[in-house]
């Protein structure tokens, strides 16, 4: 007998400062390997909070952050993670910089959503047909809803944030920044002044921790850092100014857009 | 359809951000406070009607670290324990048709006059709740935007969720 797909499980965790949903699909009812992977998902979460955060004094990095150790004394999360910041600040043509942080290298920018893919890589071991992990407003997920439908993951409107301003297609991984909500966490690494050329930036693709790093450099950067996107596969972009205009790259995986969003 | 309302005020001095939904949880305490007394601070009540109000119940839940979608279908409302936000404390109030989120709003709110915390109320509030509402009324399955620290609010949803047994 065929049964729907359904979601089988939401969950809701306090981590980074934040709260990160999970949400299964699936026919069946989650099994015992699936609820223990989803534990294990979890604590990816908390792991990368314990190493990375700078609200936390004795996290690794926040005494990095101070000279009290050098990185070899880190665990080996953080050079991986500051390698991979390395690549994104080249991709991102230098918008993406934490190394231009006030008060030190602060890879904030790109740990939340390499910590949810990470997250959800776990999940991907289980069977099941989907799930997505939600880190506060960034998304990594595979499958989706139903057999052959992609997950839809509705933008918010940054001049009227009760509203969506599009709906897109998620190919796996979905950031959005944007001045809208966290004031000045904004720096740009060429002045290294709180800025924004956004009203807000998504990025799409397969890697939720590059497309968190590349959302960061597209709301400093603004429409003029959409070139970044020219000539770089599997990610697409969109950019919503202050006149509440949208600059979308070709391959943008919009499904509908608020008719009245643009003005 | 069975209708009824149920309304129940919890209070919980949480210590948002430093702990987990289920570490939580067994602070939490249930009083029957009205909910004349908790004035709504957010607009619309789009809850179904509701004849008459119910005493509260008085069984405590604790907040499940896992919860699957399933319910009878009645309109309710719950009011979630009052947690520390970055900027104040605030409690949130959910109301629900069987398993359908119809209305959520914040019961109440105190942010010291901090302007920091006003420009959050008027914005990121308003976009957490209708990110909830948003998720299940527009054939979507998530919501990307940019984030603030929604520790507060969100575990007094989830407390106020857990009550109605969600």
């Amino acid at each position: 007998m065929d049964r729907e797909t359904r979601r089988i499980l939401h969950h809701d965790e306090l981590v980074m400062g934040t709260v990160v949903t999970f949400d299964l699909y699936d026919e069946n009812e989650p099994s015992e390997d699936v609820l223990s992977l989803l534990q294990e998902a979890i604590g990816v979460l908390h792991d990368a909070d314990d190493v990375f955060s700078t609200y936390k004094e004795e996290s690794p990095l926040s005494r990095l952050r101070r000279g009290e150790i050098a990185l070899e004394q880190c665990p080996k999360d953080v050079s991986d993670v500051l390698e991979l910041c390395k690549v994104a600040r080249t991709i991102a043509d230098g918008w993406f910089d934490p190394w231009s942080i006030p008060g030190g290298v602060d890879p904030t920018g790109y740990v939340k959503g390499w910590a949810a893919q990470r997250s959800l890589d776990v999940l991907c071991q289980g069977a099941i047909h989907g799930a997505i992990v939600n880190a506060a407003g960034d998304t990594a997920s595979f499958g989706g809803p139903h057999p052959g439908e992609r997950f839809r993951i509705g933008i918010v409107d940054p001049a009227a944030t009760q509203r969506l301003a599009c709906v897109i297609e998620s190919p796996g991984a979905v950031a959005t920044s944007g001045m809208y909500e966290r004031g000045d966490h904004l720096i740009d690494p060429r002045t290294r002044r709180p800025t924004s050329r956004a009203s807000s930036a998504t990025v799409t693709g397969t890697d939720l921790g590059l497309a968190d790093a590349l959302a960061t450099a597209l709301a400093v950067g603004g429409v003029q850092a959409l070139s970044i996107f020219s000539d770089l596969d599997d990610y697409e972009a969109l950019v919503i100014d202050f006149e509440g205009n949208f600059h979308a790259t070709t391959g943008f995986p919009t499904v509908s857009i608020r008719s009245n969003a643009s003005k | 359809m069975k209708r009824a309302q149920i309304v129940i005020a919890g209070t919980v001095v949480g210590l948002a951000g430093l702990l987990s939904f289920n570490s939580t949880a067994v602070n939490l305490s249930l009083s029957s406070l009205s909910p004349a007394t908790v004035p709504p601070r957010s607009t619309t009540t789009t809850a179904p009607h509701s004849s008459g109000s119910t005493p509260p119940p008085t069984t405590t839940r604790t907040v499940p670290t896992t919860t699957t979608t399933a319910a009878p279908a009645a309109a309710r409302s719950a009011t979630g324990g009052s947690s520390n936000y970055s900027y104040g404390i605030l409690s949130v109030k959910v109301s629900v048709s069987g398993s359908k989120i119809t209305n959520i709003s914040i019961a109440s709110i105190d942010d010291g006059g901090n302007p920091r915390s006003q420009y959050i109320d008027q914005y990121s509030l308003p976009l957490l709740e209708q990110q909830a509402l948003n998720a299940q009324s527009a054939n979507i399955q998530g919501v990307s935007g940019a984030s603030y620290t929604t520790a507060g609010f969100e575990q007094s949803l989830q407390s106020a969720l857990s009550k109605l047994g969600l």
